[in-house]
C-alpha cells in the first residue's frame, strides 16, 4: 500500500491520456497483465465450480433400461439431464422392488439376462474403486475382486473416500450385498444371484465440457506429449515441430525469394506493375486451400504439396505488399539520386532496395504470420503430418487436453519468432528511429551477449561456465 | 499602384563598384541558357500551362534567384532544368549543349529532406562519386573536405535522423557539390527552417559560393532571402509562368545582414513586391470580415 502511494507521488502522468505513451514501467506491467488476465479467466472458469460448469462428469454410472444411450463413468452429461437420469434409475429400482414384492416376482424374465444385468450393476462400482486406488485400472472386469469390495463396503470394513458413495448408494450396496451374500459369500460365476439387484444411483460432480480442459490438465498433458520420445513411425513432438517449421519456412522463403524481386520491380516500374498486378490481384482471391487437391496431384506425396500450398497462400499477397511498400518509398529520394548521377540499375540496387528494407522487413514479419495459418491446411493435405496431424488425431478422440498444448506451442513459436524479429530490427537497421530504443533493450543486450559469450568460451578453450567466462570477458 | 510609404531610391541605380561587378559578370561565359521554355500539364479538366516563353541566361559564377507568387511555376522550371521533368517547348542549354534527363552536372537541393536515411553523413556525400564508379580513400578524403566545408565534421558518421533540419540541408548541399556540378539548383532549400536557422544558412551558402567556382540558381518566395543572396533576381508572374523582369540587385557585396535596411535593399525589395502583388490585397478595408469583438475588448 505504501509502495502504491509512493508511486503516485512520483509519477504524475495520468493513466488515461489520449495518444500518450505510458512510462516503460507501466507499459510492462500492463503487458504482464495482458497475459495474466486470460490465464486468470481460464483458471477461474476451470477451478471455481460456480462459474459456468454446465455439465456433470459421471463418477458412477448406471444403465437405463428405457433408453439405448449408454453413459459410463467419465462421461459428461448436462446439468439439465442429470436429475432426469438419476430419477429414471430410481424409478427403475422402485419397479424392481415392487416386482419382487409381487406374487410371482420372476415371471417372464430369463435367469440369464437377470444375471447379466446383475453383473453389470456389480461392475458399475469399479470406476469408483479405481479412483480410490482400491483396484487397478485393468482390474475393472475382475468380478471376484469387485465382489469382495462390495462385501467390505457393505460390512463397513472399507469405504471409498474420493469419491465417496452417497448415503443412498451405501444403502443400495448394503441391500444388494444382503441379497448376494444370501446366495454366496464369495464370487462364483456358476452360483451368481439370479434375483434382480437394484442399480446404484449415478453420481458425479460439476464439470466443464470436455473441450475446455483446466490449465493443470493441459499442463500435465503438455509435459507428457513434449517429453514422449519417438516410437515406431510416430514422431516425437520435437520432430513434429521441426517438420512444421520446415514447411512454413520452406514455403515462405520460396515465396519471398521469388516474390520480392517481382514486387520491387512492380513498385519501381509501371510496366511490371501493370503487367503483373492485375492478375495477381485476381489470383489472391482464389483461396489457397482450394488448390490442395491439384497440388497433391502435381507434387505427389510428402512435403512438396504442403510447401507449395504455403507458397501459393503467401506468394500473391507478398508480391502486392512488396510492390506497395516499394511505391511508398519517398519519390524525392529517387529524384535526388538521379540528380546525383545514379543510373537505372543503381537506382534499384542503391536506393530502392536499401530504402524499402526496413518496411520490407516488417512486411515479411506479417506475411510469416500468415504462412503459419496456411501451415494448418497444408499439413492436412496428402499424407497428414506435423503438429496439425497430432491435433487432428487427438481432437477426433476428444483428447482436448492434448490439443491445447499443441495449439499453444504453435502460437508461442510464431509469437517469439515475431518478437525476436521485431527486436532485431533496430540492430539490423541502425539508422531507423527504433535503433536507439532497441540497443537499450535488455533482451537485445542478452541476445547480443550470447554469441559473444560463446565466442569467448570457444576462443579461450574454457568450459563454458558462466563464472569462468565472466572473469575472462572482463 | 500604391505609392511607397517611405521615399526610396531607384532600384536600378548602381554604385560604380556594383556596376563594374555586373559588367565583369556579363563578360563571363553563359553556363545555363533557357530558350523560349514552355510547359503544359495535362489534367482531367484540360491542359494547364505552367510556363510560357521563359527566356534567360545564367553566367558562370552568378548567383541567380527566382521568385514569384505561389503556383507560378518555379518548381516546374527548376525540375525541367534538373531534367526531372521534360519541357513542352523550347530548350535548355548547359554550356551550349541541350540537356536531356537528370545528370550529375546539375546538382539539386530540394526543399524536402532527401538525405538517404540508411547512409551516414559521409556515405551520403560520397554517393555521387560512387555512382560514377569512383571509390577508395581519395573519394573519402574529398567527402571529408566537403563535410568540413559545411561545418559538420563532428557528424560525419551520424545518420540523418540524428541531425537537425538545417544540418540536413547542409549535408544535402555538400552532397550536391561533391559531384562538382556546373550549376547548383536549389528549390526553396531553407523553406522548412525557422527564421534564425535560415539566416544562418544563407550566410553559410554565400560563404561557400564565394570560395568555389560554382553557379547557383536558387528558388525562393522570400523577398529578403532573394535580395540578400542574389546577383540577379528573376521575377516570374503566374498563369502562365512568364518572366516579368530580371532585376540586377544593386546591394554591394560582400553581403551582411545589416544591409537589409540600406536604401538599395529596401528599393529592390519594394520593386519585387510591386511585381508580385500588383494591387495590395491585404488592406484592412478589403478584408471580408466584420468586427468580431465582445463588449469590454480594447480595440481601435
Ligand atoms: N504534375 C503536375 N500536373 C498538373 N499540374 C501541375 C503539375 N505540377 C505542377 N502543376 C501546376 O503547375 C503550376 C506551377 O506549379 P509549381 O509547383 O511549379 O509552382 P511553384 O511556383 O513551385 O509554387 P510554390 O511556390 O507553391 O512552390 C501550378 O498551377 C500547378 O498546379
Ligand atoms: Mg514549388
Amino acid at each position: 500500500m505504501s509502495i502504491l502511494r509512493h508511486q503516485k507521488a512520483t509519477n504524475k502522468e495520468p493513466w488515461f491520456a489520449v495518444r500518450r505513451d505510458l512510462s516503460a514501467k507501466r507499459a510492462s506491467i500492463l503487458s504482464v497483465i495482458s497475459f495474466a488476465l486470460p490465464l486468470a479467466i481460464w483458471a477461474g472458469v476451470s477451478y471455481l465450480p460456480f462459474l459456468w460448469h454446465p455439465d456433470v462428469r459421471l463418477q458412477l454410472s448406471a444403465d437405463r433400461g428405457d433408453v439405448t444411450t449408454v453413459y459410463i463413468a467419465g462421461d459428461r452429461v448436462s446439468k439439465g439431464y442429470f436429475p432426469t437420469f438419476t430419477d429414471a434409475v430410481r424409478k427403475q429400482n422402485a419397479a424392481i422392488e415392487a416386482q419382487l414384492k409381487s406374487a410371482d416376482p420372476l415371471a417372464g424374465v430369463s435367469e440369464r439376462s437377470v444375471r447379466r444385468s446383475n453383473k453389470n450393476i456389480l461392475r458399475h462400482l469399479a470406476p469408483v474403486l479405481v479412483s480410490n486406488g482400491r483396484i487397478k485400472d485393468d482390474q475393472k472386469k475382475e468380478d471376484a475382486l469387485i465382489y469382495e469390495v462390495w462385501r467390505d463396503i457393505a460390512e463397513g470394513t472399507w469405504l471409498p473416500e474420493s469419491p465417496a458413495l452417497s448415503d443412498e448408494n451405501l444403502a443400495i450396496v448394503q441391500r444388494n450385498w444382503a441379497a448376494m451374500s444370501a446366495v454366496s459369500k464369495t464370487y462364483d460365476s456358476d452360483n451368481f444371484i439370479s434375483v434382480p439387484l437394484i442399480s446404484l444411483i449415478p453420481q458425479g460432480r460439476s464439470a466443464n465440457p470436455d473441450y475446455l480442459p483446466s490449465p493443470d490438465q493441459v499442463a500435465t498433458a503438455g509435459i507428457k506429449i513434449l517429453t514422449e520420445p519417438a516410437e515406431g513411425d510416430r514422431p516425437s513432438m520435437l520432430q513434429r515441430t521441426g517438420h512444421s517449421i520446415r514447411i512454413v519456412f520452406g514455403g515462405f522463403l520460396l515465396a519471398a525469394a521469388v516474390g520480392i524481386p517481382i514486387g520491387v520491380l512492380c513498385g519501381t516500374y509501371s510496366v511490371f506493375s501493370k503487367l503483373v498486378e492485375p492478375f495477381t490481384d485476381f489470383f489472391r482471391y482464389m483461396p489457397a486451400p482450394t488448390f490442395s487437391t491439384l497440388l497433391v496431384a502435381i507434387f505427389l506425396a510428402n512435403d512438396a504439396p504442403k510447401i507449395a500450398l504455403v507458397f501459393v497462400g503467401t506468394f500473391f499477397q507478398l508480391v502486392l505488399v512488396v510492390s506497395n511498400t516499394t511505391r511508398r518509398l519517398d519519390l524525392p529520394l529517387l529524384e535526388a539520386a538521379q540528380t546525383l548521377g545514379a543510373n537505372q540499375w543503381q537506382l534499384v540496387t542503391k536506393v530502392v532496395i536499401p530504402g524499402i528494407l526496413p518496411n520490407l522487413y516488417n512486411d515479411l514479419r506479417i506475411l510469416l504470420g500468415w504462412a503459419w495459418t496456411w501451415l494448418v491446411i497444408a499439413e492436412l493435405i496428402g499424407v497428414k503430418s506435423g503438429l496439425t496431424e497430432f491435433i487432428e488425431t487427438q481432437g477426433r478422440f476428444r483428447n482436448f487436453d492434448m490439443v491445447y498444448p499443441v495449439i499453444i506451442l504453435i502460437g508461442l513459436i510464431g509469437f517469439f519468432t515475431d518478437q525476436i524479429l521485431a527486436l532485431l530490427r533496430g540492430v539490423i537497421f541502425p539508422y531507423s528511429e527504433e535503433a536507439a530504443a532497441a540497443s537499450a533493450n535488455p533482451l537485445i543486450k542478452a541476445l547480443l551477449f550470447i554469441p559473444r559469450w560463446f565466442k569467448d568460451a570457444v576462443e579461450q578453450r574454457l568450459p563454458p561456465e558462466p563464472a569462468t567466462t565472466n572473469s575472462t570477458s572482463h | 499602384m500604391t505609392p511607397p510609404l517611405i521615399d526610396t531610391i531607384d532600384y536600378r541605380e548602381q554604385s560604380p563598384a556594383v556596376k563594374d561587378r555586373f559588367d565583369r559578370m556579363k563578360e563571363r561565359p553563359v553556363v545555363l541558357s533557357v530558350e523560349n521554355l514552355g510547359k503544359t500539364f495535362p489534367t482531367p479538366t484540360g491542359e494547364v500551362a505552367a510556363l510560357k516563353g521563359v527566356d534567360f541566361e545564367v553566367y558562370r559564377r552568378e548567383f541567380m534567384c527566382v521568385i514569384g507568387p505561389s503556383g507560378c511555376g518555379k518548381s516546374t522550371l527548376i525540375r525541367i532544368l534538373a531534367g526531372l521533368e521534360t519541357e513542352s517547348s523550347g530548350q535548355v542549354l548547359l554550356d551550349g549543349n541541350p540537356v536531356a534527363g537528370p545528370g550529375p552536372d546539375r546538382g539539386m537541393v530540394f526543399q524536402s529532406y532527401t538525405l538517404f536515411p540508411w547512409l551516414t553523413v559521409k556515405e551520403n556525400v560520397m554517393f555521387g562519386p560512387k555512382m560514377e564508379g569512383k571509390s577508395g580513400s581519395a573519394v573519402e578524403g574529398e567527402a571529408r573536405q566537403w563535410i568540413d566545408m559545411v561545418g559538420l565534421s563532428r557528424f560525419e558518421n551520424s545518420y540523418p535522423h540524428q541531425l537537425s533540419g538545417g544540418m540536413k540541408q547542409r549535408v544535402a548541399i555538400a552532397r550536391a557539390l561533391a559531384n562538382r556540378p556546373r550549376i547548383l539548383l536549389m528549390d526553396e532549400p531553407f523553406g522548412a527552417l525557422d527564421a534564425q536557422t535560415r539566416a544562418q544558412m544563407q550566410s553559410y551558402l554565400l560563404q561557400i559560393w564565394r570560395n568555389l567556382d560554382i553557379t547557383i540558381l536558387f528558388i525562393t518566395h522570400d523577398l529578403d532571402e532573394a535580395v540578400f543572396l542574389a546577383d540577379r533576381i528573376l521575377v516570374l508572374k503566374a498563369n502562365p509562368g512568364e518572366v516579368d523582369e530580371i532585376i540586377e540587385v544593386s546591394v554591394p557585396r560582400p553581403r551582411r545582414l545589416d544591409q537589409a535596411i540600406t536604401p538599395e535593399f529596401v528599393a529592390t525589395k519594394h520593386r519585387i513586391n510591386q511585381l508580385i502583388h500588383p494591387e495590395s490585397e491585404t488592406e484592412e478595408d478589403t478584408l471580408p470580415f466584420g468586427r468580431m469583438t465582445v463588449e469590454g475588448d480594447d480595440v481601435e
